[in-house]
């Protein structure tokens, strides 16, 4: 234990972490059984009964720099196992969602993310501006082909016979509107990440929760290799019981993401490289991988939001149902643009196609400040417990 | 058969149970003149305080106390003790109650001498309800050496060829398997549940392996074997092997303070645990005692005096942590369990020769609820109506207690029902 600390009760921060769904937290009695039934705890300095004080005392400092917090895969074991029914689990994933507000900048985004009042917002925002993009691409051909012209590029990468989105919302304005997002996303997580990583490189020292003195990056880009496959695998979400059934479409909807990003890229070079704008023939086999990822990627939501509203004794806020609620409508409105695209309804195809840009906006744009971020902050915080040999 | 066996309305007491609570406000009540009917389900009175070693804090054994009540009894002709029998109904209103009693046949009656020359022909046995299972007796028993009445039981399980031989060996002409149960109609002014008290099912917690691994026992088996009256005469030995343990650990609060069992404390099991670590240490003088504890309650000057006292022993140690995870060495049958010492925040793995769960009480009134117009508590404690009077609760079936508070909470019951019979 550290020597001397000074108490520095943050209250409201105790009134945050309640609202992102840690509600019984102050019933806790630090009994510590959560520790033990923790699967995944270390036995050096184990989660979370230690961070359940800290959070019901408010010491925010002790919390978002803890590392600890992020290799909690919220299997349940311990809220099941809690005389108190304090919900630990909950808990933690509610610390966990106020260290992503804390590590996301611009702060303003980060706060309209977390309300819910701010949706309209959220969603509004890019549902204007994609109707203006589309408005320019129906209304506008003629002169962005001139303009386009000028600097050598075609601009319409529709067919005519078909149905193709690029003739309602032109493929350029999609691009340049989702990969200066992307390097924005970048850039979001790359200043979150530096503040996190020395953050709880200095929590684990203090602390005593690791061996190592210095941060040395060659060490730790070995740690993110060595993790990589338990992440893939789900090894560790494997090792829960209570929440187990939800480890396969946790698994679904990350391999889903996997695929379609791996897709989305192919599709890019294949656009502005060789030149073959889409829709693609279903028998091209990225277009299986596509269809499969997005099918996996409904199922796997379905599936995550059906465990949510069953377990009656697990505190789902709005921070859950607002990712859950956009990785479904993603998948959705994906598959539904596709198939009425080929059911041949072309306005019907266009208008959920409008509303997949909707959702893809939220998820890519807000995914630095909204629960998905855990994606980044889980696989470096368990990167940094391997690299740190926290066991 | 039903029999009209009516005392004068509104003058008698019946007291339901006959532990430490139920004998106490009986006494009272009747040492001040009014009758009382003690009805108890057993087949002798003494509750569970009969199945302890000691009391606490004085360390004493609780003969001494049952054997002075059960001079009172017999030397008063106003208590009507009624063993095997339990009420089935209540009718009426306070001051004015019809109680229905099923009364279960003995097959002995009062010529019973407790010779105990019936139990040495008797070849049938039944488990050891006593001592929570971990012997058998014999289908012709005497319930305990502290029985009271003192007359043998035949069990309704025992074979007809051991019947013919009890009735055969017995000389006093005291077996009689033609008796049956019967109902009788008491009609008394008033009522005090007295029903006691029984330890929480530990199989039922689940991550502390009781049931599973031998070696894991509850407190109340840690009396009976500490017992001279107990299956192993007193001398405590782990299950599996007859060893003497050397290493011996406490899970505290299990299944107590705990929304998934009892969400309420016991109020006795910490006070109990550091007795038992008084039995441990007289019998084995460098035993290692790890008390695993979420915080140890020990409530007023006697009983922080108890606990100060062993904290000098130096092979008594607390453990601030509650034990989450419990496993068995399945070579040795030692007890392997996990906690996190909240002191130093490090995970405890230890490994023990046998494991105490100090379980709680549970009100016999949850699992049995009485056909009566009682109100209980979310838990099943007996909440006491004071405005309305009649019926009240007494001892553990009111709240928790240990036996200073159950009778001192027995003694005030007597008063609140003489005080229903004076103000008719």
């Amino acid at each position: 234990m550290s020597e001397k600390y000074l108490a520095q009760p943050d209250l409201a921060f105790i009134d945050e972490v309640v609202g992102f769904g840690a509600e019984d937290l102050k019933k806790c009695y630090q009994c510590a059984t959560c520790s033990v039934a923790c699967p995944i705890a270390p036995d050096n300095s184990p989660f979370p009964r230690k961070e359940m004080i800290a959070a019901s005392w408010g010491l925010k400092d002790k919390l978002i720099s803890n590392g600890d917090i992020w290799l909690c895969h919220q299997c349940g074991d311990c809220s099941d196992l809690c005389p108190r029914d304090a919900k630990p689990g909950d808990v933690l994933a509610a610390v966990r969602y106020a260290a992503i507000n804390e590590y996301a900048q611009p702060k303003f985004l980060a706060n309209a993310v977390k309300d819910p009042k701010k949706l309209p917002f959220l969603l509004g925002i890019p549902a204007i501006w994609f109707a203006i993009l589309a408005y320019i691409t129906m209304t506008g051909g003629d002169a962005m082909t001139k303009l386009f012209h000028n600097f050598g590029l075609e601009w319409s990468h529709g067919g005519h016979d078909v149905i193709a989105h690029a003739n309602f919302i032109s493929t350029w304005f999609v691009d340049l509107t989702f990969v200066p997002l992307a390097a924005f996303v970048v850039i979001v997580f790359g200043l979150g990440l530096k503040r996190f990583v020395a953050d709880i490189h200095a929590n684990a020292v203090a602390e005593g929760k690791t061996d190592k003195k210095t941060l040395d990056l060659k060490g730790f880009f070995q740690a993110i290799i060595k993790v990589l496959p338990t992440v893939l695998k789900h090894d560790k979400f494997n090792e829960c019981t209570t929440n187990q059934d939800r480890a396969t479409p946790h698994m679904m909807v990350l391999y889903s993401f996997i695929g379609l990003f791996v897709v989305t890229n192919i599709f890019f070079v294949v656009l502005y490289v060789f030149h073959l704008p889409g829709p693609y023939s279903q028998l091209n086999p990225v277009k299986w991988l596509a269809n499969i990822s997005g099918a996996a990627l409904v199922i796997g939501s379905v599936l995550m939001i059906k465990n949510r509203m069953d377990k009656k004794d697990q505190v789902s806020s709005y921070k859950d149902w607002y990712i859950l609620g956009l990785v479904l409508a993603l998948g959705v409105t994906g598959l539904l643009t596709e198939m009425s695209r080929l059911a041949g309804s072309e306005y019907i195809s266009y208008f959920i196609y409008y509303l997949h840009l909707i959702a893809i906006f939220n998820l890519f744009a807000f995914l630095p400040f909204s629960k998905m971020a855990h994606l980044v902050y889980r696989f470096t915080a368990m990167s940094y417990a391997e690299y740190g040999n926290r066991k | 058969m039903t029999t009209d066996k009516s005392a004068p309305a509104g003058g008698s007491i019946m007291v339901v149970g006959g532990g430490i609570s139920g004998l106490t406000t009986a006494l009272e009540a009747a040492e001040v003149g009014y009758e009382v009917f003690l009805v108890e389900k057993e087949p002798s009175l003494g509750g569970r305080v009969s199945q302890l070693k000691q009391y606490f804090p004085k360390l004493c054994p609780p003969t001494c106390g049952l054997e002075i009540n059960y001079r009172r009894i017999k030397d008063n002709p106003r208590i009507k003790v009624i063993t095997m029998a339990e009420v089935e109904k209540v009718d009426g209103a306070p001051g004015d109650y019809t109680v229905k009693v099923k009364i279960s046949p003995r097959y002995v009656n009062e010529n019973c001498t407790a010779c105990g020359e019936c139990a040495k022909v008797c070849e049938s046995e039944i488990s050891n309800e006593f001592n929570f299972g971990m012997d058998r007796r014999k289908a012709a028993y005497l319930p305990h050496n502290m029985a009271f009445p003192s007359r043998y039981v035949m069990a309704p399980s025992m074979s007809a060829d051991d019947r013919e031989k009890c009735k055969e060996a017995c000389k006093f002409d005291a077996i009689d398997f033609d008796m049956q149960e019967k109902t009788l109609d008491f009609k008394v002014g008033a009522i005090v549940w007295a029903t006691g008290w029984k330890p929480y099912d530990a199989a039922r917690i689940d991550n502390l392996g009781f049931g599973r691994y031998q070696n894991v026992i509850t407190n109340m088996m840690l009396e009976r074997l500490a017992s001279t009256n107990g299956p192993t005469q007193g001398k405590i030995l782990r299950p599996s092997d007859d060893k003497a343990p050397e290493t011996i650990g406490f899970v505290q609060c299990a299944g107590s303070r705990d929304e998934n069992h009892l969400p309420y404390c016991s109020y006795i099991c910490c006070m109990a645990s550091l007795k038992h670590a008084t039995y441990l240490r007289a019998q084995y003088p460098d035993a290692k005692i790890y008390i695993y504890y979420i915080d140890l309650r020990t409530p007023g000057r006697k009983y922080e005096n108890f606990y100060k006292k062993l904290k000098e022993d130096e092979n008594i140690f607390f453990v601030k942590g509650k034990v989450a995870e419990v496993g068995e060495e399945s070579a040795t049958g030692n007890v392997t369990l996990i906690a996190e010492d909240t002191i130093s925040g490090e995970k405890i793995h230890q490994t023990v020769d046998m494991l105490v769960l100090a379980t709680g009480m549970q009100p016999n009134t949850s699992v049995d609820k009485p056909n009566a117009d009682l109100q209980f508590n979310a838990d099943g404690f007996i909440v006491n109506d004071f405005k309305k009077g009649g019926m009240f609760g007494a001892g553990c079936a009111n709240k928790p207690a240990d036996v200073v508070t159950s009778n001192q909470n027995a003694t005030g019951m007597a008063l609140k029902a003489i005080q229903t019979l004076v103000r008719r």
